[in-house]
């Protein structure tokens, strides 16, 4: 068995295969943030320029060269991780990230786990009573989840739990102790559950039917499995692949979208934050590393989704 | 998809509870935001119409303002900016979806249908409200960069479903008959193969629709939607401010409104689905939150 090569190979060739995306999504971030982009040339040099000055710095930002000069540069820097500095703070752009990304995490990763490992526990109820009472009763929450604004539920639970009930901090992240970060976390993560929950269950559900249905449980059935050991083993063993693509997939979709609203409304110091800063002052040296390297994230996330999947599956290893 | 067909569409879903349900929910906000059109209602959604904060009362029934206007006429005019995003942005979405997901099923494997797929992983690769931030960002006070940003972002998984459909209707004896008979793929493509899709393309209408409204409200919500008219985003954004000094109104008219209109199509999809293809997998295996 030659098995750790084989899966370097493996994955070396997935990310070979994934080129002509990174091409399209890098692309993409080029034109919107620096080629379509307004120009901050004028922005930084205050009134009344002279010609020499707006020309020296319009070649300083690259601004004069050609498209494909300014997207292998572009490129250049994602890849070297020469990200510049924030034209608002001055501040290098690597350091806010650094800042940043660790505060998005903690505040996101439990509100995450939580509300997968909530939403399968519902989606495997609803789909052992299906048809039943208890599965359409589910299948209404879920809908209901489903039909809610992020925003609302949002602000309706910040006006719930902290301006009513006064438990959890409406706004601010200060948090340096454990029970800190639970109080400042709560607000959020049960936000993140509620919105997610509706559409994870359903997809999960239909996922767990189906194969409820099949040959194989029907036979563990037979031979005598208790409905807990049916469930996790053969229903949900069987049924990681689909479950594990779109839990990971929706990854680089939760960092960044879910944080933006969570972080712009709470005042949290995360990645959100500085991105939607960086749009509303037109900071583009910020925008551009984070649309950048957040389309990256995501390649290197279907590689690696790939990987956990053919390490689940064995037949996916017999190519 | 006939008009015989579409009928038979609409006499089933009106059979089913859940469905006449919905589809009359719809028809009440489309008459809603019809009325704001023609000026019946909702027009005067601006003007100062009383005190400010004042209680819901039978003049205005959902109480005021912090400028003392009226908050249930400007939820009723947010109705018809709702419309005004969402049926284009669906209408559009879908169009786009259906020609290039028929396109490249049709000539799957071909330089269009790897430039289509290409296109769609890079779209996709992107989180969607990042590219719709920086969409925002590159079109700076453009009156339709919601629209834009909305339709680049909401075509794809229409036309990912269309293209596995044509690629299977592709093989049917009757599209044989009709290349034979000279017709030109184009004149397959929209004459025989996207009518045949009209399932599909009904129900991922109905959820761009939703998908849409529910955006408008984030980017609105975020400062960068909606702009010089009133929406249940803005709404809602005014609202967040609000309820810290405890004035709940304008935060629960505006959420009301929008949850049981994105409600009753979030049935409505249901309901068109079991009808239109019982056996068909959730399309909403998708991602806005």
């Amino acid at each position: 068995m030659t098995r750790a090569p084989d899966l370097l190979v493996f994955s070396l060739r997935k990310l070979a295969g994934a080129m002509p995306l990174i091409v399209g999504v890098t692309l993409i971030s080029f034109l919107l943030t620096v080629y379509f982009g307004p120009d901050p040339t004028h922005a930084l040099l205050g009134k009344n320029p002279t010609a020499a000055e707006v020309a020296q710095l319009s070649a300083e930002l690259g601004r004069d060269r050609s498209a494909p000069a300014q997207y292998l540069d572009y490129l250049r820097r994602l890849l070297t991780l020469d990200l510049g500095h924030s034209m608002v703070t001055g501040e290098p752009v690597r350091a806010m990230l650094a800042r940043t990304i660790p505060v998005s995490l903690l505040l996101l990763l439990p509100g995450f786990v939580l509300g997968t490992i909530l939403a399968l526990v519902m989606a495997a109820v609803a789909a052992w009573y299906r048809g039943g009472w208890v599965d359409r009763m589910i299948s209404g929450v879920s809908v209901v989840g489903m039909s809610l604004s992020f925003v609302v539920i949002l602000i309706g639970l910040q006006a719930v739990f902290g301006v009513w009930l006064g438990w959890f901090p409406v706004r601010g992240w200060n948090v340096t102790t454990l029970p800190q970060y639970l109080h400042h976390v709560a607000v959020p993560t049960l936000a993140f559950i509620v919105a997610s929950l509706g559409y994870n269950t359903r997809f999960f559900r239909a996922v767990l039917v189906a194969e409820l249905n099949s040959d194989q449980v029907r036979n563990a059935r037979a031979f005598g499995a208790g409905p807990v050991r049916l469930m996790l083993v053969h229903v949900i063993g069987n049924s990681l692949l689909p479950i594990l693509t779109r839990t990971l997939f929706s990854v680089p979709l939760l960092v960044l979208s879910g944080s933006l609203l969570i972080e712009s409304h709470f005042g949290i110091p995360g990645v959100g934050k500085i991105t939607f800063d960086a749009v509303m002052s037109g900071d583009q040296p910020v925008l551009m590393a984070v649309v950048g390297l957040s389309a990256v994230l995501f390649v290197i996330t279907v590689t690696v989704t790939d990987l956990l999947c053919r390490l689940v599956d064995p037949r996916l290893r017999q190519e | 998809m006939s008009t015989v067909a579409g009928r038979r569409v609409l006499a089933q879903l009106i059979r089913r509870p859940l469905g006449l349900l919905s589809l009359g929910v719809f028809a009440a906000y489309a008459l809603i935001a019809v009325g704001v059109w023609l000026g019946w209602w909702g027009s005067a959604w601006f003007e100062l119409a009383g005190p400010m904060w004042a209680p819901p009362s039978p003049e205005h029934w959902l109480g005021t303002n912090r400028l003392g206007q009226d908050i249930l006429m400007r939820a009723v005019a947010s109705t018809a900016t709702a419309f005004e995003i969402a049926v284009p942005v669906a209408l559009l979405s879908t169009l786009i979806g259906a020609l290039a997901g028929g396109a490249a099923g049709y000539f799957s494997h071909g330089w269009l249908d790897e430039f289509l797929l290409w296109l769609m992983g890079t779209l996709d690769a992107i989180p969607f409200y990042l590219l719709v931030v920086a969409l925002a960002f590159a079109l700076q006070g453009h009156a339709w960069t919601m629209h834009l940003a909305m339709i680049a972002v909401f075509w794809t998984t229409t036309a990912r479903l269309v293209r596995a459909e044509t690629q299977r209707i592709r093989e049917l004896p009757y599209i044989d008959a009709a290349r034979v008979s000279g017709l030109a793929p184009a004149q397959i493509i929209g004459r025989h193969i996207l009518p045949n899709t009209m399932a599909i393309l009904l129900v991922q209408g109905t959820l761009v629709f939703i998908a849409a409204i529910k955006v408008e409200v984030v980017l609105s919500f975020l400062g960068i939607g909606t702009q010089d008219s009133i929406s249940w985003g803005l709404m809602i954004a005014e609202g967040a401010q609000e309820i810290l000094i405890g004035q709940y109104w304008n935060f629960i008219a505006a959420s009301l409104f929008l949850f049981v209109l994105v409600m009753a199509f979030n049935l409505l999809a249901d309901q068109l689905q079991d009808v239109l293809d019982p056996r068909s997998l959730d399309a909403r295996a998708h991602r806005h939150a």
